[in-house]
C-alpha cells in the first residue's frame, strides 16, 4: 500500500496527470495520478488514506518547494492538474461521507478585480491540503460572499486582490463580514497586500503564499 | 486609454508638476493584442477587460500579423510619441512601449492556458511567441520612427516561469528584440513585474540597456549579477512606500537607495507602476532629494 500512495505522492509533487501526458519530459509513458489513483481504489486502499497520504503529501512537497521558488507557477499548475484527475476518483467517496475533509474554504477574488492566477493558486493547492473548496470565482460581490458563509457555517473565507484600486474594496468587505458575523476567519492574498494592511482592515491572516494560507488553516482545525 | 491626446497631454502636465526625465507611453497591455483582432473592453476607471482569440495551434494559421500604423490602438500609440515629440521637441527622452513575448502570447491565449502549455504544448507556445515578436519589432520600429529615444519591453509573466523555461524559450527572443531596436538606433528597458532574483543571471544576457527591477529584488545582488553592465531602474515599493508611507519616510527611503547605488549605473523609480491613488506630494518626495 506504501508503495502506491508514494507513487501518487510522486506524481503529484512532479504533475504527472497521466501516461498520455507528456509531461513531465522523465516520466513520458509512465503511469500518472490519474492510473495510480484508479489502482489504488481497486488494490482496496482506504480513499481517505490516498487522500491523506497521498495527495496531501504531494501538495505539501510541491508548496514548500513554490515557497522556496525551487519551482515556479507552470509546475504548480501541473500538479494541480494531477490531483484534481486523482480527485476525480475519490469525489463518490466525498459526496457519501466515507472520506472527511479537513473543513471548508470560501474563496474569490474581490469586486471589480478580475485578476485569477493567484487565487487559483491558493484553491487548488487548499484542495489538495484535504479542503472542500468553494471557489466564488473573480469579481465577487459583497453579497456573495455573505451568502457563502451563510451557506457554509464554520468556514473560512479567503479574499485575493491583485490591484492597489481593489485591494480598497477587501476593507469594506472584511467591515461587512466581520459585523454580522463576528467569530467569522477571514484570510487575504495578492501582490499589493502586507501584513500591516491585513491588520489596518481587521483581518485574520496574511499570507504572501499558498503554503503559508495552508498553515494557517490546518493550525486551525488541529 | 483611447485618445493619444489624453495620453500626452496629462503625461506633460504630470512633467510639469513632478519634472521627472522621461516621459512614457505605456497605458494598458492590449494595444498589440487589439491590432490582432482581440475586443478590448473599457470601463471608466477599471482596468480594460479582454478575451483571448487564441485557444489551441490550429489558430495559429488564422492569426496574422496586424498593419501597426492601421490598427487603432496601436496607431493611436505611434501617433502620440509624434505628439510627445511635437510638444517636447529633443529635450526629454520619450520611451515608447511593447509588449514581450511571453506576455503578449498570454494576452491572446490567455494567462493560465499559456503557462501550461508552455510545458505541454512548447511547440504551440514557440509558434505563438514567435508571431508575436514579429509585431513586437514593427511596433517598436514605428515608435522609434516617430520619436521614442528608448521602447520599454514589458514581459511580466516571465517572473512567474522557471529559469530554465525563460533561458530555453525567451531569452533568445529578448535578445533579437532588443538587438532589433539597438539596430534602429534606440535604447530598451526591460520591465519584468515581481521577484526575478531567480532570472538575474540571465537576464544579464539580453543585452538591455535598462533593467527595471521590482522592489523585491535586492539591488546589490542585481549589480553583482549584472556585473553593472546595465542600468539598473528601482526599486521604492509602489504601495507600501510610495503611495502610503509618509514623505518624510519616502525621501529618507529613496536617499538610501540613491547613496547604496553610488557609482553604479543607476535610475531611481518605483519598482512597478506608480498607483493612481498615490499622492503628489509622495512623489515629489522621491523627486525633491534628487534636487537638493
Amino acid at each position: 500500500m506504501t508503495d502506491i500512495l508514494e507513487q501518487i505522492a510522486h506524481c503529484i509533487e512532479f504533475g504527472k496527470i497521466n501516461k498520455q501526458s507528456p509531461y513531465p519530459p522523465d516520466m513520458k509513458g509512465q503511469d500518472g495520478a490519474d492510473e495510480y489513483t484508479k489502482a489504488a481504489l481497486e488494490q482496496g486502499v482506504a480513499a481517505g488514506d490516498i487522500l491523506k497520504k497521498g495527495l496531501v503529501p504531494g501538495m505539501q512537497k510541491v508548496g514548500i518547494k513554490f515557497r522556496e521558488n525551487k519551482i515556479f507557477v507552470p509546475q504548480v499548475l501541473m500538479s494541480a492538474k494531477a490531483m484534481s484527475t486523482a480527485m476525480v476518483h475519490l469525489k463518490p467517496f466525498f459526496q457519501s461521507g466515507e472520506v472527511v475533509r479537513k473543513g471548508k474554504f470560501v474563496i474569490g477574488t474581490v469586486a471589480g478585480d478580475l485578476h485569477d492566477i493567484g487565487k487559483n493558486l491558493v484553491s487548488m493547492m487548499v484542495e489538495g491540503a484535504g479542503w472542500e473548496v468553494i471557489d466564488l470565482g473573480v469579481d465577487v460581490s459583497i453579497d456573495r460572499f455573505l451568502k457563502a458563509v451563510e451557506e457554509n457555517p464554520s468556514c473560512i473565507v479567503g479574499l485575493s486582490a491583485m490591484l492597489t484600486t481593489t485591494m480598497v474594496n477587501m476593507s469594506t468587505l472584511v467591515t461587512t463580514i466581520k459585523e454580522k458575523h463576528p467569530n467569522q476567519k477571514v484570510i487575504i492574498g495578492g501582490a499589493p497586500l502586507n501584513n500591516d494592511f491585513c491588520a489596518e482592515i481587521g483581518a485574520d491572516f496574511y499570507s504572501p503564499d499558498p503554503q503559508g494560507a495552508i498553515e494557517y488553516l490546518d493550525a486551525l482545525v488541529i | 486609454m483611447t485618445d493619444y491626446h489624453v495620453l500626452v497631454e496629462s503625461n506633460i502636465k504630470c512633467l510639469e508638476k513632478i519634472g521627472h526625465d522621461a516621459v512614457g507611453l505605456i497605458s494598458d497591455p492590449y494595444r498589440e493584442t487589439s491590432a490582432f483582432g482581440a475586443s478590448v473592453e473599457f470601463s471608466g476607471n477599471n482596468n480594460p477587460v479582454c478575451e483571448p482569440i487564441v485557444a489551441s495551434i490550429d489558430d495559429l494559421d488564422l492569426l496574422k500579423n496586424p498593419d501597426v500604423y492601421k490598427s487603432g490602438r496601436t496607431s493611436d500609440r505611434i501617433r502620440a510619441a509624434g505628439y510627445y515629440k511635437k510638444l517636447l521637441g529633443d529635450d526629454i527622452p520619450v520611451i515608447g512601449w511593447i509588449e514581450g513575448p511571453l506576455a503578449e502570447a498570454a494576452d491572446l491565449a490567455g494567462v493560465n492556458n499559456i503557462l501550461v502549455d508552455i510545458l505541454m504544448e512548447p511547440d504551440f507556445v514557440r509558434k505563438l511567441m514567435d508571431i508575436c515578436v514579429i509585431t513586437a519589432k514593427d511596433f517598436a520600429k514605428a515608435q522609434i520612427d516617430a520619436g521614442c529615444l528608448v521602447i520599454g519591453i514589458g514581459d511580466a509573466l516571465c517572473s512567474q516561469i522557471d529559469p530554465e523555461t525563460y533561458s530555453s524559450y525567451i531569452l533568445p527572443l529578448h535578445q533579437e528584440i532588443i538587438d532589433f531596436i539597438h539596430d534602429q538606433g534606440a535604447f530598451t528597458k526591460l520591465h519584468i513585474c515581481g521577484d526575478i532574483t531567480h532570472h538575474l543571471p540571465n537576464l544579464a544576457l539580453t543585452r538591455t540597456d535598462i533593467l527595471d527591477l521590482d522592489w523585491m529584488v535586492d539591488f546589490s545582488n542585481a549589480h553583482e549579477k549584472c556585473k553593472n553592465k546595465i542600468i539598473l531602474c528601482g526599486n521604492l515599493d509602489p504601495v507600501s512606500c510610495i503611495q502610503n508611507q509618509k514623505t518624510e519616510k519616502i525621501s529618507s527611503l529613496s536617499n538610501k537607495l540613491i547613496a547604496d547605488q553610488k557609482n553604479t549605473r543607476f535610475i531611481l523609480s518605483g519598482g512597478c507602476e506608480i498607483t493612481r491613488d498615490t499622492p503628489l506630494e509622495n512623489i515629489l518626495a522621491m523627486e525633491s532629494y534628487r534636487r537638493i
